[in-house]
């Protein structure tokens, strides 16, 4: 559409009409879409083409004018009470003989509790079959985080819980505190770039911590891009947002869900006093141990030595025994034995006889008796 | 190593050292190991600080 403008010189001059005719123009190029709001000041004439009422925003209070044809709004029968929140489909228009901005609906819809909690469900379900929620992307906590994160809101209570419950189990604690909008439109994003932000600077574990709210207040922790920053964070994350009965998708998430924020704090450090028991019980048994080691090794040694005293006395012993056994293995081998019981040994010349034919009559021998001997003739041989 | 890694390596040594079945030579060794790790885990305890810091970039979190 071309708009006219008047000359005054060198300066270009609009009508009032001329004006808000361009505006309304331009603003006719912009997109359709969604708007959410609570309806309020609804104004309805059966005289009216058009029905028209203002939806809030009831985070911050801004406005937005709204006209919608009234063949359609009353089609659609939503009997709307004040304050009831709608999703608005339509586009911005200039009222343009008054040059009012507002909304031109083409469509309406109730958004109340059910359908929060419907689309909540929708959600959940499409992560869960992602597998985001799975038992086994639970990471375990580090035992001694050497820097805790905490994302949480500038309201005192979760914030001094956490903390108060750190640093009371493990005084030394360091943590880095990222404040961010816990609550409204801005939550959300706040908080993922608060993760990010703790990731960057360097923590081992982070707490993303919330008190208790209403059921909306706590709607940004089951918004879609919080609860897989919160799976996908590099660090382990625990979950403390709302009450016990509160699951916000980014509890399930979480690789730790804890009921409260003091819960949470106690469970991200150690117990100071325990640890240092356990390392010195530790040092104590080593000490102990070695001192153990050494003495059943001396102790060993102990024996070694004695052994070692011990052994020519024992040698001596086995010999002495040795050579008796061999005496008596002698003494029993002996002739001077047998010629005890009554034998003799014959010789002729140089050898025993053991014989008859050995001999011849009339030779020579030798008769050898246990004691003494003598000489003999052979007077026949057989 | 972490201080979990640290503390576990020496509970075990412990465990070997009082089971008595190390010869001298490996008790002393295991004994010189379980005081390093015993004063590496002293250390991380005595140098953490007990700082509680606030990111600065309040700003830029808020950013929608």
């Amino acid at each position: 559409m071309k708009v006219e403008a008047i000359d005054y010189g060198d300066r270009k001059v609009y009508s009032v009409g001329a004006f808000n005719r361009g505006v309304a123009a331009w603003l006719a190029r912009l997109p359709t879409v969604w708007v959410e709001g609570e309806v309020t000041e609804l104004r309805r004439s059966d005289r009216w083409a058009s029905v028209f009422f203002t939806l809030k925003d009831p985070q911050d209070g801004s406005c937005l004018g709204v006209s919608m044809a009234r063949g359609q709004f009353d089609a659609l029968r939503l009997e709307l009470a004040d304050g009831a929140r709608v999703h608005a489909y339509g586009r911005p228009e200039l009222f343009e003989a008054r040059g009012e901005f507002r909304l031109r609906a083409l469509s309406l819809e109730r958004f109340g509790l059910g359908e929060h909690l419907a689309a909540l469900e929708r959600l959940k379900a499409k992560l869960a079959a992602e597998g985001l929620f799975a038992a086994e992307r639970k990471r375990p906590l580090p035992l001694l985080p050497a820097r805790v994160g905490l994302v949480t809101g500038n309201d005192a209570a979760a914030k001094r819980d956490v903390l108060t419950a750190v640093t009371t189990r493990f005084p030394p604690a360091n943590v880095l505190v990222a404040e961010t909008y816990v609550q409204g439109p801005r939550a959300a994003g706040a908080v993922v770039e608060a993760l990010r932000a703790l990731c960057r600077a360097g923590v081992d574990v982070i707490v993303v911590a919330r008190g208790g709210g209403s059921f909306e207040d706590l709607l940004p922790f089951s918004d879609e891009r919080l609860v897989r920053a919160i799976a996908d964070c590099p660090v382990p994350v625990v979950s403390a947002v709302g009450h016990e009965q509160d699951t916000p998708l980014c509890d399930l998430a979480a690789d730790v869900r804890a009921s409260t924020p003091s819960v949470a704090g106690r469970l991200v450090v150690p117990d100071l006093a325990q640890l240092l028991e356990r390392l010195e019980r530790s040092r104590a048994g080593l000490e102990r141990g070695t001192r153990l080691s050494l003495e059943r090794e001396r102790g060993n040694l102990d024996g070694t030595r004695e052994r070692l005293a011990r052994a020519p006395r024992l040698l001596l012993e086995r010999r002495r025994a040795k050579l008796e056994h061999s005496a008596g293995r002698l003494r029993a081998l002996s002739p001077k034995a047998t010629l005890e019981r009554g034998y003799a040994i014959v010789r002729a010349t140089d050898r025993i006889i053991r014989a008859g034919k050995a001999v011849e009559p009339g030779e020579r021998v030798e008769v050898e008796l246990a004691e003494g001997g003598f000489g003999a003739r052979v007077e026949e041989t057989r | 190593m972490t201080f979990e890694e640290a503390q576990q390596e020496l509970e075990a040594i412990v465990q070997r050292l009082e089971g008595g079945e190390a010869r001298l030579d490996e008790a002393l060794k295991l004994w010189e190991r379980g005081e390093e790790l015993y004063r590496f885990c002293k250390e991380r305890l005595d140098t953490a600080e007990g700082k509680i810091e606030e990111l600065a970039n309040r700003a830029e979190a808020a950013k929608p």
